[in-house]
């Protein structure tokens, strides 16, 4: 009787094994690439900073806010407006979106481009007005509905579509046999958006709209933490009430309400706009049909090369990050494991970390630890991978095992994992399109990737090279986002529209 | 003997390119009445399909999956019966407030079939038996000549089947009906028409028949005939 040897490390065909490889070659991947990356920590003391920082949080100075309710309605009216105008962009072309290439082309790059960005983009032309902020929200959304509704739409089950008597127009079988059938999911998604939207307007703060984010950046760069840890309380106190003033029923009153505060409407000369599209945008080379000039003007692009390198090391790093912080923390929130205080306890840490922007969190590092990639890439890691953690701790709540008495560690690779893993690595790689974007961002805040140069080209009022670095961010992100697709595993059990 | 509605010579019927029925030949007379049986799978569903299509203006279409939309009322699921033959405009309005003569034909028609007082229910909130009725009511608000059923009685009880069948054929004077229940399809119908792997092996009048003879259509014996597998839509 002839014994097989038992296989080597990794050997094997289960999917599980196949995943497990595929995650290794990421991991090894970003390691061997590390060397490159700027991880030095600058700050001199970074842990008594921390301590004063924590100090606030725990301690906040309430009376020290100026005008916080301002700036709170401010940040909801922009963010519902941002998503209603976004819907109403978005619904019609979701309902050409797989019919037209130029549609889904033309999502795909507003949807490439951060909402920090077109803000900067927006800012040139209409200042720092309520026009502005709308536009960096909805234009980019129009994009993201456009194409999730679209998916939604083309599952909605054909039966009752099927049955309906011959010659009946398109527009009434849409509102009676179809968009009946998916209206729960697409509510569900554009709750979610605003979710997101309201993050974004906060962040709209860091460009200089007066937002809550203006006044935690402000806060926070002139130390005033005990002021910083109230707006922050503030900020998850909003987010975690959303269920309650956000009401379906409230809504169209809130709506109403919100377009009173919002402001100020600029004045808009519409030959200087014309100007500035036509012209401020593109290289003087290139409009005047000088190729020898072309060439020279992308020559004196700075630091082209090592910008898309940066950005690409950077995301990569922020993805293989997720992957390690969602791997270890998702047992915090499960069901499975600890006790009830614990769980209470990973859970809070979850949804606090995904609750909070990656600009935010980049930004409070940043203080910590000084200028490098380290703050970003804990940034990228830690909020990412919560949300990841997250999904996949309710996803494993699910999960009956079959052996309830193994041992904790037992659970947790025999049971659970093999069967949440292809669920968690496809959020992984569904994220990863989000995480490249909020890698160029981050350079806002002095890491040198794209978002760095884009934010200084629009500082010198080089607003060609800022375009252009602009196009190239979105390409990248466009290009990263059909690599991930590629490799993204196809048995996905997690696939919720609502962590995209 | 009544005019012919539809005649079939020796045609390939399927779905696309896959046929499942080759070289059917069959004919519908005006004013009668056939049931189809068959095993699940035989291709009931699509002989069924393909009699729709050809009679398209003309029949009454009561689907084996109901098609029902669940989030809807039941008066809006039943008002689909008739939506082509409104605009748009009035369709839309109608789903915000109930047109008022429609909502009082509907209203009268569903308390024939015994659904009283659940017009506003969404059919999501229904039990199999009333969605059943739903179903049916939205074919019968149709106002067609021709009924065409995939097993529109499978899921309620046979007093209420005979019910049902009896309101069908008051309004329509010719029917195709997908049946399991034997008995019924002697008792209630004019001509059975029998399926077997994708032939015709039946096409008799029910007073030549027996119930030995409706048996042979099902081979398998250890299978109830009257609890079929799930079929699937295309059968």
């Amino acid at each position: 009787m002839a014994e097989s040897a038992a296989p080597g490390i990794l050997r094997g065909d289960s999917p599980g094994l196949r995943l497990a490889r595929r995650s290794l070659a990421l991991i090894a991947l970003c390691a061997v690439l590390l060397p490159f990356a700027d991880l030095a920590v600058v700050a001199h003391d970074p842990w008594a900073e921390l301590g004063r920082m924590a100090a606030g949080l725990a301690l906040p100075h309430w009376r020290e806010l100026s005008s916080p309710l301002h700036a709170i309605g401010l940040t909801v009216s922009v963010a519902l407006w941002g998503t209603l105008l976004g819907v109403l962009l978005g619904f019609p072309l979701a309902l050409v979106f797989f019919r037209s290439r130029l549609v889904r082309a033309g999502c795909a790059f507003v949807r490439a481009i951060h909402e920090l960005f077109w803000a900067l983009l927006f800012l040139q032309v209409f200042g720092l007005s309520a026009v502005t902020a709308l536009a960096a929200l909805a234009v980019p959304y129009a994009g993201i509905f456009a194409k999730v509704y679209a998916e939604i739409l083309e599952q909605t089950p054909a039966a009752a579509a099927d049955s309906l008597p011959p010659g009946v127009g398109r527009l009434s079988r849409f509102v009676y046999a179809e968009l009946p059938l998916v209206w729960e999911r697409l509510a569900a998604y554009t709750r979610y958006r605003f979710e997101c939207s309201l993050r974004a307007s906060v962040l709209l703060g860091f460009v200089g709209l007066p937002t809550l984010g203006f006044h935690l950046e402000s806060a926070f760069r002139e130390g005033h933490y005990h002021e910083a840890g109230a707006l922050l309380w503030l900020f998850y106190l909003l987010i975690g009430s959303i269920g309650l003033w956000a009401h379906r029923r409230l809504l169209p009153l809130l709506a109403l309400g919100c377009l009173f505060l919002l402001g100020p409407w600029p004045d808009v000369d519409a030959g200087l706009l014309w100007r500035f599209v036509s012209h401020d945008l593109w290289p003087a080379p290139l409009l005047n049909g000088d190729p020898a000039g072309l060439v020279a003007w992308l020559g004196a692009i700075p630091d082209l090369g090592p910008a898309i390198g940066n950005t690409l090391l950077l995301g990569l790093m922020g993805t293989v990050g997720a992957l390690v912080i969602a791997l270890l923390l998702w047992p915090l929130a499960s069901r499975h494991f600890g006790n009830r205080a614990s769980r209470l306890g990973g859970s809070a840490l979850l949804i606090g970390l995904r609750s909070t922007p990656e600009l935010m969190l980049a930004f409070i590092f940043l203080l910590l630890l000084g200028p490098s990639m380290l703050p970003a890439w804990l940034a990228l890691a830690l909020h990412n991978g919560a949300l990841i953690a997250f999904l996949a701790a309710r996803h494993a709540d699910g999960v009956e095992p079959g052996m309830p008495d193994l041992t904790a560690s037992g659970r947790y690779a025999y049971e659970l994992l093999p069967r949440i893993y292809p669920g968690l690595l496809a959020l992984l790689f569904y994220r990863a399109e989000v995480i490249i974007r909020e890698t160029a961002l981050l350079g806002m805040l002095g890491v040198a990737t794209l978002g760095f140069h884009i934010d200084s080209s629009f500082q010198y009022l080089m607003f060609d090279q800022a375009f252009f670095l602009l196009l190239v961010t979105a390409g990248l992100n466009i290009v990263v986002d059909a690599v991930a697709r590629r490799y993204r595993p196809r048995e996905v059990v997690m696939d919720d529209p609502c962590s995209r | 003997m009544a005019p012919a509605l539809l005649s079939l010579a020796g045609e390939d019927v399927g779905h696309g390119n896959r046929v499942i029925l080759p070289r059917l030949s069959l004919t519908l007379h005006a004013g009668e009445r056939v049931a189809l049986l068959g095993q699940s799978g035989a291709g009931k569903s699509t002989l069924l399909a393909a009699l729709r299509r050809r009679l398209a203006g003309e029949v009454a279409w009561c689907p084996q999956s109901h098609g029902l939309v669940p989030q809807l009322a039941v008066y809006h699921n039943v008002y689909m019966g008739r939506l082509e033959r409104h605009s748009a405009l009035a369709n839309l309005w109608n789903l915000v407030r109930p047109e008022r003569r429609a909502w009082t034909e509907i209203g009268q028609l569903c308390a024939e079939l015994g659904l009283d007082g659940l017009l506003k229910r969404p059919v999501a909130r229904l039990s199999g038996g009333q969605r059943q009725r739903v179903a049916i009511a939205r074919a019968l608000y149709q106002q067609r000549r021709v009924f065409l059923g995939d097993e529109p009685v499978a899921s309620v009880d046979p007093h209420q089947a005979l019910r049902l069948l009896a309101l069908i054929d008051a309004r329509h004077a010719t029917s195709v009906v997908a049946l399991h229940q034997r008995e019924l399809a002697l008792s209630h119908f004019d001509r059975v028409w029998g399926l077997r792997e994708g032939r015709l092996v039946l096409d008799a009048t029910t007073d030549t028949l027996t119930l030995a003879d409706l048996d042979r259509l099902y081979p398998d014996a250890d299978v109830p005939p009257d609890k079929p597998a799930d079929e699937d839509a295309h059968g």
